[in-house]
Formats: C-alpha cells, structure tokens, sequence
C-alpha cells in the first residue's frame, strides 16, 4: 500500500515528464524553422557539415534544457508533497492516532485538535460524535448491570424474608415444606447470579485496585481446607503439589475469588472417587481433573456459556477467572489431555 | 433484648421483627433518618441492625452519631451495597459487623447473638442450657462438665443453632453459613449433613439430650 499523496505525485511526475519528452521534438522543429528563416532572410548559406553541426547543437541544448526543467520540476512537486504532507495532512494523522490508541475501557475521552480544514474538521465532529455514542452506550451498560444488580438485592432479601418466616409456620404440611425449600434453593442461585455479575461489573469499572504482595502457598494453605472437606463429601481426593515462596501482586479478594472459582469447578465437575490435582510452581498454578470429553474452548470463558438450569452454578465463575486474570496480565489456558481437563493460569 | 431495626422497606424489616420476636428479642422499627435519630437518642438498645441507604440521610452519620454519644449499642450494618470500601468504613466508625442483602435470617439472628454476647458479657461469655455449656472466649463446649471436643467448624454450626433455637432453619441456609461463599456451585448441600451428623454424635455421646431436630427431611431445628 502507498500513500495518498504519492499516488498523485507519480501521476504528476510522470504527466511532466511526457510533457516535456513531447515538447523536445516541437522545440526542435519550431527553432529549426526560425533558424532557417533567419539564415534565409540574411541570405546566410551554410555548409553541409555547418548545417548538421547547428542540428546537434540544437537538439542538444533543447534536450539539456528539458531535463533540466525537468528535474527542477521532479525537485519541486516532492518538496511540495513533503510539506503537503507534513503540513496540511497533520490533523489527519493526528487524529488516525488518537483513534488508534483509544481504548473504551480506560475512561480516557478523546479530544481532536481544532484544524482550519473543513474536510478534517467534518471528519473530527463525526469521530466525536461516534465515540461520544459509543462511549455513552459503553457506560450505559455497565451502569445498567450494576445498577439493576444493586436494585435487586433490597427485593431479593425481601422475599428470602418471607421464605424464611414462612418456614416458621406451626402447622406447616411436608409438602408446603418442601415447597419452601425448593423456592429457597432457587432463590439462592438468583442472589448468587447477581452477586456475580455485580462483581463481574465492578472489576470491569477498575474497583478493587488494592495491590498486594500474596504468598500463594500461604493463601492455598488457608483455602484448601475448606475445599477439602467440600471434596470429602464427594469422595474426590484433592492432591496439592504446592511449591513454597510463590508470590504474585494482586487484589486479594480478587486472587481469593479466582482460586475458589478454579478449584471449586473441578471438585464440582469431577466424578466421585476421581482425583484433582492442583499444582504451584514457579510461575503457574495448574488445576486437572477427569472429565469424558473436552469443553469447549471459545465459550467456556464467557457468561452464563455453560449455566443451565440443571447445574447450580451461576455461569459466571470462569467469566470472573477471565476478568480477573485480564485485570493483571496472566494468562488463563484450557486443555483436554488424556481424558483429564487443565487449566493452566500462567503469572 | 430489645433490637432496633433501622431499615425503610417495611416489608423486610416485618420480616426481621417477625423472625426475631419471640422468647428473647422486642423489635423496634426506624424507616426514616429522622425517626432513626429520635429513637437513638431517647432509647437504649441492646442491638441496632442498620440499613446505609434511608431516606434523609447516610447510615454512616447515625453510626458517626451513635459513637459520639458514646453509646454502647452493638451495630450491625445490613446494606444492598456491599461494597467493599463501604464496609471497611463502617467497621472502621465502629460498627460491629456487616451483613450485606440478600442475607439469611438465621444468619442475621446469630450474628446479633453474638454481637449482644460480645457486648454485654465480655468478661465471663458462657452459654449454659440444661446440661450444655458452651465458653464463647475459650471457644470450648462442656456436657455435664465433661468437655466434649468439637472442630471449628461444629462449634461454630453449635453457636449458630442455639442462637436461633426453636426456629426451623433450611439446609440452604445452613450451607451459606458453614461454607460463605462458595456454597454457590454445589449441587447437593451433602456437606452440611456430614458436619451435622458429626456434630449431633459427639453431643449425644457426652450425653447431651437430642435438641437437634430434623424437620421435613431437610431442615433442622434446636429444640428447647
């Protein structure tokens, strides 16, 4: 691809140039002529040899001429470029780079330079008022999802309320009991939803930007426990492989999230009396366990990809794993090997 | 003991009272900044549960109040905001714990157990019912003065029956206490029954009477 203005530069240069090649014959013939006249008017007779070395001459001088003019020219029309270029397009590709470097998601607002060209000035007032309408709409949503999740909590915990008190009844049968229980459950997973998509906004509008030195071995100590015992219950054996001193630079809450999310997948979708093995080195942390056949990669970290209503997640839990690791740079990877699903985050 | 719920969804805050009303608790209701403060002011309470969120003003500032008045009550923040930095604040000013909406009521009623525990028996925090003695600061539990030695997490399920006793309580409410969080992505709640049967055969075995109920196949309920 070439630019712009040297596209009609070489369009002009090669214009000049056969201009010129065109007038060499024709200056040619129009200073023969003249010549010729005023040899004749003054009755001047030339020797043969005379009259071809005055043809040479001419030719000469008219081609020496013309190349220089026309490299005159050639020097001209790219110093003109260059400066048009320079010069006159500057707003053009000042702004082409603002463009380039805008990012929706770093809340940086885009101001153009005033420019006296209308044709730039149009295409600055239309940029503006494209990103003023992205940008709009871009906040717009997130507000949305927080807000609504927000407004939902204060209705969520009424009837949680209700459900509760409810349960209290003296002369409750089995079955309004179970009844209960059920809308409860469900109740449960709604709340849950939204507290994650609560968080799921949040990180995405840059909270949580407490920064801390974790000792991950310290942290899995603390956490794994409590997964242990989650696991017991489903006779699935949780095997550590911990290197000690790995530290990582993160949220904690956020880290905290993230490992409960991988950990507790696994134990969840493993079948009982299975194996999952969680592995700290150096600059991985990596999380298998058994499965019959691969997830599907390109969906698995988006929201509700995999939640149905047969499953107690939220089909959020690996949305938040993926949020979490864009807000510092690692790398989250999913693999199928040997029948056994990995997950692989890289710090 | 009485409670003073400062919340402005009538419906919610009916659903506190009705919960906590009962052998031990008197629920007063505030719906308003204003009428939070007239009641502050003239009343004592054993526990304030306070919304952030009301009309006329910001929970914050009667919590900032409470404390410059030097007033004893324990104040536990209940907010749809759950924010972190929210939190912090409130603990920070003084509140004594925060419990963020959607919550659970067995939830709620055991943390306001604990903070009028907390409180008022600061010194000598014991528990005693019947043959059952549970030492809140030494974190142990005596059956007919013979200890019966229970794990954290039995303890702390103990702690969370006999501060709702006499209420039915749902398994998922059980499951959201024992393990916070992360109760989110199990299928079953098996896990709740395993620390309970634990917890229901270490108390019989030192010779505690049966109060754990089960209820309906899958709620539980102490009984006394």
């Amino acid at each position: 691809m070439s630019k712009l203005l040297n596209k009609s530069l070489r369009k002009l240069i090669l214009y000049a140039g056969l201009v010129l090649v065109v007038s060499i014959p024709v200056y040619y013939l129009i200073i023969s002529r003249l010549w010729q006249y005023e040899l004749d008017e003054h009755n001047i007779t030339l020797t043969p040899e005379a009259g071809r070395e005055d043809k040479l001459l001419i030719v000469g001088a008219v081609t020496l001429l013309t190349v220089l003019f026309f490299i005159l020219l050639l020097t001209v029309f790219i110093w003109v470029n260059r400066r048009i270029s320079r010069q006159l397009w500057q707003p053009f590709y000042k702004s082409l780079e603002q463009i380039k470097n805008f990012d929706l998601d770093q809340n940086i607002s885009v101001v153009f330079d005033k420019t006296d060209i209308a044709e730039f000035a149009e295409l600055n007032k239309s940029l503006d008022k494209l990103l003023a309408g992205n940008i709009a709409a871009y906040h717009q949503q997130k507000e949305f999802a927080d807000n609504a999740s927000h407004e939902l909590q204060t209705p969520l915990a009424i009837v949680q309320s209700k459900l509760e008190v409810l349960l209290q009844g003296q002369t409750l049968t089995q079955e309004q009991y179970t009844n209960i229980e059920e809308a409860l459950n469900a109740l449960s997973r709604v709340s849950r939803i939204n507290k994650n998509l609560l968080l799921l906004t949040r990180i995405e509008n840059s909270q949580f930007m407490e920064k801390e030195t974790i000792v991950l071995p310290e942290l899995l100590a603390d956490m794994l426990p409590q997964f242990a015992t989650i696991a017991d219950g489903k006779q699935i054996t949780l095997s550590p492989v911990i290197q000690q001193g790995v530290q990582i630079t993160g949220n904690r809450a956020l880290v905290e999230i993230l490992l409960n999310n991988l950990i507790l997948n696994a134990i969840r979708h493993s079948p009982a009396g299975s194996d999952v093995l969680v592995n700290l080195s150096a600059k991985t942390l990596i999380i298998t366990n058994p499965g019959s056949q691969s997830l599907q990669q390109e969906q698995l970290f988006k929201r509700f990809a995999i939640a149905s209503s047969q499953t107690p997640g939220t089909g959020l839990g690996l949305a938040l794993v993926k949020q979490i690791c864009n807000r510092y740079e690692w790398n989250i990877h999913y693999s199928f090997q040997d029948g056994l699903h990995v997950f692989n985050l890289h710090f | 003991m009485k409670i003073l719920i400062i919340e402005d969804e009538p419906e919610l805050s009916d659903s506190i009272a009705d919960y906590l009303s009962g052998e031990e608790y008197l629920c007063e209701s505030a719906a308003t900044f204003k009428e939070a403060l007239d009641k502050i002011e003239m009343f004592q309470y054993d526990c304030i549960l306070l919304d952030l969120m009301l009309p006329g003003g910001d929970g914050i500032k009667l919590l900032e109040e409470l404390k410059k008045h030097n007033k004893q009550e324990g104040v536990i923040i209940i907010s749809a905001k759950n924010a972190l930095e929210d939190k912090i604040k409130g603990l920070q000013i003084g509140a004594d714990d925060y419990l963020a909406k959607p919550f659970h009521l067995p939830e709620l009623a055991a943390r306001i157990y604990s903070v009028i525990r907390r409180k008022q028996f600061a010194n000598v925090n014991i528990i005693k019912q019947n043959e059952l003695t549970i030492d809140l600061l030494a974190k142990t539990v005596m059956v007919n003065e013979a200890e019966v030695l229970l794990t954290r997490k039995e303890f702390d399920l103990l702690l969370y029956f006999v501060s709702n006793k006499n209420k039915v309580i749902s398994k998922s409410a059980l499951a959201e206490h024992i393990s916070g969080d992360i109760a989110d992505m199990f299928d079953n709640y098996d896990f709740v029954y395993a620390h309970i049967k634990n917890l229901k055969k270490k108390l019989n075995e030192a010779g505690c009477d049966n109060y754990l109920k089960t209820l309906y196949g899958t709620g539980y309920k102490w009984d006394i």
